[in-house]
């Protein structure tokens, strides 16, 4: 979670990388809670996550979303 | 390039080389992914039906990038951080024996994971898992037409050269669907700076 980017700066990349038509979608919210049934998310850093999150961001801390484009 | 500039470069090289060290070592360290609690957020009962049990328990990705790829019998699929195989077994199932489905997986005992899954499957005859790092693609130029993935993309230390290379081994008028996290704001320093989140 830490390596993600924001969706503009992702869209932003892959058209660098020469992809057209960039489509982002399907927005879910990723939060604390989900995070923790993840086993590479360790108990220390889901205990901090809900430490230093503030309580109205818990339930989203990232976004899970979906990310289409061509080769043209 | 000055001196500088040389050990900033050389600097962040490391910096790279540690986080795929720490994602690797991660993923090798489980001895399972989030299991049905995961696979049930992310599929449909139908689509988990077409899974054999083992597979299910190592569901580790973020999104359903299958169920957005619209992908069409006889197509080539490649899946970048195929972990145990779900999504890989799914775009197999879509693109059937006439197709082809290739996971790719930075570590060799989740290929062989995957591999068993296909098997189990049924699918392994147009399957194929292949140890390999999302930066340096082991494919030829243009040689597959579709590539998914599934919460990989943010593990990357070196985004634009994974980028890269998934539009290198695309085909022209090849197309892409990923499933990934974004951040709107930024994580708490305590919590970037945490390895486990690198990897999670």
């Amino acid at each position: 979670m830490s390596g993600a980017l924001a969706e503009r700066v992702f869209a932003d990349k892959l058209e660098r990388a020469g992809f057209t038509n960039v489509w982002v979608g399907g927005h879910r919210p990723f939060g604390v809670a989900e995070a923790s049934m993840y086993p590479l998310f360790t108990a220390e850093v889901i205990e901090a996550m809900r430490r230093t999150i503030p309580q109205e961001r818990q339930s989203h801390v990232a976004t899970a979303v979906i990310v289409k484009a061509s080769r043209p | 390039m000055s001196f500088d500039d040389r050990r900033v470069m050389a600097r962040d090289l490391m910096f790279q080389q540690e986080i795929k060290d720490n994602v690797a070592q991660s993923y090798r360290s489980i001895e399972s992914g989030g299991g049905e609690a995961v696979a049930r957020k992310l599929y449909s009962d139908a689509e988990l039906a077409e899974l054999p049990a083992h597979a299910v328990r190592w569901a580790l990705g973020v999104a359903n990038p299958i169920r957005y790829a619209f992908l069409q019998p006889g197509e080539t699929v490649l899946d970048v951080g195929s972990g145990g195989g779900i999504d890989t077994i799914l775009a197999a199932r879509r693109v059937g024996s006439t197709g082809s489905a290739i996971g790719l997986d930075i570590l060799e005992e989740m290929c062989e994971r995957a591999g068993t899954h296909a098997t189990a499957a049924g699918v392994a005859g147009w399957t194929r898992f292949v140890q390999g790092e999302m930066e340096d693609i082991p494919l030829p130029d243009a040689s597959v037409d579709v590539v998914i993935s599934n919460g990989v993309l943010n593990l990357s230390a070196r985004k634009s050269r994974a980028m890269a290379e998934i539009h290198r081994v695309l085909r022209p008028g090849g197309r892409i669907c990923l499933g990934d996290l974004t951040l709107d704001t930024e994580l708490p320093i305590e919590v970037a700076a945490d390895p486990s989140a690198w990897a999670g």
